[in-house]
C-alpha cells in the first residue's frame, strides 16, 4: 500500500471510529430514588380520599371511596402483590439495571430492571420485538419495548394485570398502557411515565420521578410468604365500604386545611385555571402538624410518625 | 305456568340469545395459545376450548360451536395425531357443547365397550346436570344429537382421570353458573380451565333460570383460587384458562372474584332496605365496574348481572 | 498523520461552535406550554401551610426561617416575588412561552408572577450582573456522555454515547428567595441546574420534562432535585399572566 492510501485507510478507520454506532445511554447501575416530591404519600402512602390531580372518572371515584384497606391483609392473595409496572417507577424501592447484551454481535439487546420491593423484575427489549397478542396473560410488570431518540429513551408497556395508581384505591385497569421517557444526566435518572387507561382516566396521568446513582446500595432478598392472618368473619368475604358511607374521606381537608372538593381530583384539578375554583377550606388551619419535616436532615425517610415542627 | 314449561322457555330464550351472538363462523379463525405443559387454549367463537396433548392422545374441554368443528380439529390435529379419548364439558351452554356432536363423528369412535382396531372409544365427559339439560326437550328446538351427549356423566363432587402422564380433576362446582358446571384442574401441567364461572373482562352469567346462583358462583371462584398456587411475585405458577377471554393465573381470578362479592354485597344491603329489583337497578349498584366488565359486544350488561344477583338472594328455597 | 487528524477534528469541532445555538438545536422547545400538576399538588396548587416542607431535603438551619414565615410581611417590603425565582418558579402551575429572543438567547416568558427567565448560550459576560430572583442563566445542549462531561472522547473504544436532545441551563446569582410559597428557604448562594427534556407521545401530544436540581449549601442538605412536566398548546390564547402573590 502506498503512503497515500494507508493515509485515507487510517481516515476512513478513525472516521468509523468516531462514528456512534447507535443512540444509547448507559442505564446500567444501581440506582436509589429520589423523595423529592410527594414523598409522604410515595414512602408513608397516600391518605384515604386523596385522588388530588389525578384525571380520573366516577368509576375510579367510586371504586376508590369504596376500597377497605384491611383488603390487603384479608384477602391474602394481596400480601404478596407486587406494584404495577408503572407504579413501581414512582421509585419505592431501590433498582437495579443490568444491560443484557447479545453475546454474539454485542448488541444492547434489552435492560433489565430489578427493585428491592417483592423483586420485581422487568425486562424492556431494545430488538423491535412485537408485543404479545390480546389472549396472552398479563403479567404486573406489562410487557416493555423500546426504542431509542438520541439520549432519550422511549419505552411503551402492554399487557399488565390490573393494579392502582395510588396505593390508596385508585385503580388501573388490566386495559391500561403506559409510556415512559428514561434520560440519564449525569448521575441522575429521570423516567417520566404517562397511564393511558380508557377505563378509570379521562386524560393520561404524567408523572416524572428522579433517581440519583447509587454504586455503594446492595440488594438483598425479599422474599413475601402470604398467610391467613385476620380470622374471614365468613369465608366468601371481601372488606370494602358501601357506596357513599366511607367515613375517612375527607380527613385530609381537616388535616390540610383544604376544601373537601379538590380532593376528589379529575382531569380540571390538573391545570393551573383550577387554582381559581379553589374555594375556602370548610376548617381552616394555620399551622402544618403533619408530616411537615418528612425528607428533612433529621427525618429524611419520613420514617417517624406524623409530628409537628419543632 | 308449571316448572317444566318455564324451563323450557328460559332454555329457548337462552339458545336464542347466544344463536343472536353467533358470528359468521366462515370468517373465523382459530387461535392457538400454549398454555403450559401439555396444556395448549383455542380460541375462535363460543368459548374457550383447553386441549390436553400427550402420548396417549388428546383431551378436549368444550368444543365451541358446530360450525367451527372442522376448524378446531385442523388445529388439534397440528399438536397431536393421537386419538381424541375424551372431551369434557364444563357446562350445557351452546357455546360450549355445540362442537361435541361433530367432533365425535370426526373421530368416528363407536359408543361402547371398543373398536376394532384397539383404540380406547371416545368418552364425553360432564356433571350428570349437563346430560339432564341437553336432553330436556325444549319447544321448537330440534334434540340436541345423541352421539354429541356426555353419557360418560359423572355426579360425585369429582371425578378424576389420569392421560398423558399426568392426573386429570373434575370438580363439580354446585349452582354456580350453572347447575353442571366442573372446573377442569391438569395437576401436572399445573393448568385450570374454569368454564364460564370465570371470565375475565364480562361480568360472569348467573344462569339462574338453570340452577345458577351467585353464591355458588363465588364458591366456585374461591375453589378455583385454593386450586391455583402462584409463583414468584404472586403471578403465573397456576394458570388459569377462563370461558372467555385471555389467560390467567390466580392474581386475575382474585380481582374477578372480589368484584362479585363486593357488588353482591352491594345488592345485598339494598335488599335489607327493602328496595325493588327496579330500585336496585336505579341505584346502579355496579356503576364503577361497568366500565371494565361491560361493552358494546358484552353478553351480560350491568342490569342483567344486577338482576341475576338479585334472583340468587331472593330465590327462595325448595 | 496525527496532526493531520488533530486538525480535522478541530476544524470540525470550530465549525459546530460557529453555528447559533438557534441553528444548532437539536429539539425545538418553542412554543406555548402548561403545566400538567399530578405530582406534589397541595403544594403547588395551593399555599401549603406554614411550616409545611414536606419532601425537602432542608438542614436544621432552615426549620427556623420555614416558621417564621409571614406573608404579610413579604408583601410590606415588597418580597411578593420570592416564591418566584429560578429554583421554585417551573413548580408554580402556569403557563409559558418560549422563543428565541436571538440566535443564542432563548426566552421563557412565564404567566404567574410575570417572570421572565432568558437563558444565553456561549461566553459568560466578564461582568456578571447583580443578583435577580432569576439569576443568570448560561445554557448548552448537553454534549454526549463523558467522563469530563464535555462530549470529548476518551480512551479507545469507539464511543457510542448518543448525541443529546436535552437542554442544560446552569443558573446562578440568584438573590434569597423560596423553594414553596410558604417560605422554605434558599439563599443567595443557591445555584440551579436543570434539564430540559423534549418527548412526543404516541397520540401526538408533545411534552417536556425539567429536571430541576437545586444545590444550596446553607439551607440544603443535598441537592433537591424535581421534574416538572409541560404539554405544549396549540397557541397562546390561555396564557394569562398574573402578578406574584404571597398567598
Amino acid at each position: 500500500m502506498t503512503r497515500r492510501g494507508g493515509f485515507f485507510a487510517s481516515l476512513a478507520a478513525f472516521t468509523i471510529a468516531l462514528t456512534p454506532v447507535h443512540a444509547q445511554v448507559d442505564f446500567s447501575g444501581a440506582w436509589a430514588p429520589l423523595f423529592h416530591e410527594d414523598l409522604p404519600e410515595r414512602l408513608p402512602g397516600p391518605e384515604l380520599g386523596d385522588y388530588m390531580g389525578i384525571p380520573i372518572n366516577d368509576a375510579a371515584r367510586l371504586r376508590a371511596d369504596s376500597y377497605d384497606a384491611d383488603r390487603i391483609s384479608v384477602v391474602s392473595e394481596y400480601q404478596c402483590r407486587p406494584h404495577g409496572g408503572d407504579y413501581s417507577m414512582r421509585g419505592l424501592s431501590n433498582m437495579r439495571i443490568d444491560a443484557i447484551i447479545d453475546p454474539v454481535t454485542e448488541q444492547l439487546v434489552a435492560w433489565h430492571t430489578r427493585m428491592g420491593f417483592q423483586e420485581m423484575e422487568r425486562t424492556i427489549w431494545l430488538d423491535d420485538r412485537p408485543h404479545p397478542g390480546p389472549l396472552a396473560p398479563h403479567t404486573w410488570q406489562g410487557f416493555s419495548t423500546a426504542r431509542w431518540d438520541g439520549n432519550m429513551m422511549n419505552v411503551y408497556t402492554t399487557h399488565l394485570k390490573e393494579s392502582y395508581m395510588r396505593r390508596n384505591g385508585l385503580p388501573r385497569s388490566d386495559r391500561a398502557t403506559f409510556t415512559e421517557h428514561w434520560v440519564r444526566h449525569g448521575n441522575y435518572l429521570t423516567v417520566t411515565t404517562l397511564i393511558t387507561d380508557p377505563v378509570f382516566l379521562t386524560e393520561p396521568l404524567v408523572r416524572s420521578q428522579s433517581w440519583v446513582l447509587d454504586p455503594g446500595q446492595r440488594m438483598g432478598r425479599d422474599i413475601c410468604e402470604y398467610n391467613q392472618e385476620v380470622p374471614k368473619p365468613r369465608p366468601d368475604y371481601v372488606p370494602s365500604h358501601m357506596p357513599d358511607t366511607n367515613p375517612f374521606l375527607k380527613e385530609v381537608s381537616d388535616w390540610y386545611g383544604l376544601p373537601s372538593p379538590v380532593l376528589r381530583g379529575g382531569a380540571e384539578t390538573m391545570y393551573p385555571e383550577y387554582r381559581q375554583k379553589i374555594g375556602k377550606p370548610e376548617r381552616p388551619k394555620e399551622k402544618c402538624d403533619r408530616y411537615c419535616n418528612c425528607g428533612a436532615l433529621d427525618n429524611p425517610t419520613c420514617s417517624a410518625a406524623p409530628r409537628s415542627p419543632r | 305456568m308449571s316448572f317444566l314449561r318455564k324451563t323450557a322457555w328460559a332454555a329457548f330464550a337462552l339458545a336464542g340469545c347466544l344463536a343472536a351472538q353467533q358470528p359468521d363462523f366462515d370468517k373465523v379463525e382459530m387461535q392457538v395459545q400454549h398454555v403450559q405443559g401439555g396444556v395448549y387454549m383455542i380460541t375462535g367463537a363460543g368459548g374457550n376450548t383447553a386441549v390436553q396433548v400427550g402420548n396417549d392422545g388428546v383431551l378436549i374441554v368444550d368444543t365451541q360451536f358446530a360450525p367451527l368443528a372442522q376448524k378446531l380439529m385442523t388445529e388439534i390435529r397440528k399438536l397431536n395425531r393421537g386419538p381424541v379419548l375424551f372431551i369434557v364439558n364444563t357446562h350445557f351452554h351452546p357455546d360450549h357443547v355445540g362442537g361435541n356432536a361433530a367432533l365425535a363423528q370426526m373421530i368416528g369412535a363407536a359408543r361402547g365397550p371398543g373398536r376394532s382396531d384397539g383404540v380406547a372409544p371416545l368418552k364425553i365427559v360432564a356433571h350428570e346436570n349437563v346430560l339432564n339439560r341437553l336432553t330436556q326437550k325444549v319447544v321448537n328446538q330440534p334434540p340436541f344429537p345423541d352421539q354429541g351427549l356426555p353419557v360418560d356423566e359423572y355426579f360425585t363432587p369429582f371425578k378424576d382421570l389420569h392421560i398423558n402422564g399426568e392426573a386429570v380433576f373434575l370438580y363439580h362446582e354446585p349452582n354456580a353458573h350453572t347447575d353442571g358446571d366442573s372446573v377442569v384442574l391438569f395437576r401436572g401441567s399445573d393448568v385450570v380451565a374454569t368454564g364460564d364461572i370465570f371470565t375475565p373482562g364480562a361480568y360472569p352469567f348467573v344462569d339462574v333460570e338453570h340452577g345458577g346462583s351467585v353464591q355458588g358462583e363465588i364458591a366456585a371462584l374461591d375453589h378455583i383460587l385454593e386450586l391455583t398456587v402462584p409463583s414468584k411475585t404472586q403471578e403465573g405458577g397456576t394458570y388459569v384458562i377462563p370461558g372467555h377471554g385471555r389467560i390467567c393465573d390466580e392474581a386475575d381470578v382474585v380481582e374477578f372474584r372480589d368484584m362479585v362479592v363486593i357488588i353482591r354485597d352491594r345488592i345485598q344491603n339494598l335488599l335489607k332496605k327493602e328496595m325493588t329489583l327496579d330500585q336496585i337497578k336505579a341505584a346502579r349498584p355496579s356503576r364503577d365496574y361497568d366500565t371494565e366488565y361491560v361493552g358494546p359486544n358484552s353478553f351480560v350488561q350491568a342490569d342483567q348481572f344486577v338482576e341475576a344477583i338479585y334472583k340468587s338472594l331472593t330465590k327462595k328455597s325448595k | 498523520m496525527k496532526p493531520l487528524l488533530l486538525i480535522l477534528l478541530i476544524s470540525g469541532a470550530t465549525a459546530a461552535l460557529a453555528q447559533s445555538a438557534r441553528n444548532a438545536a437539536p429539539v425545538d422547545l418553542t412554543g406555548n406550554w402548561v403545566s400538567i400538576v399530578a405530582e406534589d399538588w397541595r403544594w403547588r396548587m395551593t399555599t401549603p401551610l406554614k411550616g409545611d416542607a414536606a419532601s425537602i431535603p432542608y438542614k436544621p438551619e432552615a426549620r427556623a426561617v420555614i416558621d417564621a414565615w409571614d406573608p404579610a410581611k413579604d408583601e410590606a417590603a415588597g418580597l411578593q416575588c420570592k416564591a418566584y425565582g429560578a429554583p421554585a418558579v417551573m413548580r408554580i402551575p402556569g403557563r409559558l412561552r418560549v422563543s428565541w429572543q436571538d440566535e443564542n438567547t432563548l426566552k421563557i416568558e412565564l404567566d404567574q408572577g410575570r417572570q421572565t427567565r432568558l437563558f444565553h448560550f456561549g461566553a459568560k459576560p466578564s461582568q456578571m450582573p447583580a443578583a435577580s430572583w432569576q439569576g443568570y442563566s448560561a445554557a448548552r445542549w448537553e454534549p454526549p456522555a463523558s467522563p469530563q462531561g464535555n462530549g470529548l472522547p476518551v480512551g479507545i473504544s469507539p464511543r457510542f454515547s448518543a448525541h443529546s436532545r436535552s437542554l442544560e441551563v446552569s443558573t446562578s446569582g440568584l438573590r434569597e428567595g423560596y423553594l414553596r410559597r410558604n417560605g422554605v428557604p434558599y439563599s443567595d448562594k443557591a445555584t440551579v441546574t436543570e434539564y430540559y427534556d423534549l418527548f412526543q407521545e404516541p397520540n401526538g401530544d408533545t411534552w417536556f420534562t425539567v429536571t430541576t436540581v437545586v444545590a444550596d449549601p446553607v439551607y440544603l442538605f443535598t441537592p433537591f432535585v424535581t421534574t416538572t412536566d409541560f404539554r405544549k398548546e396549540p397557541d397562546g390564547s390561555k396564557f394569562n399572566p398574573a402578578p406574584c402573590s404571597t398567598r
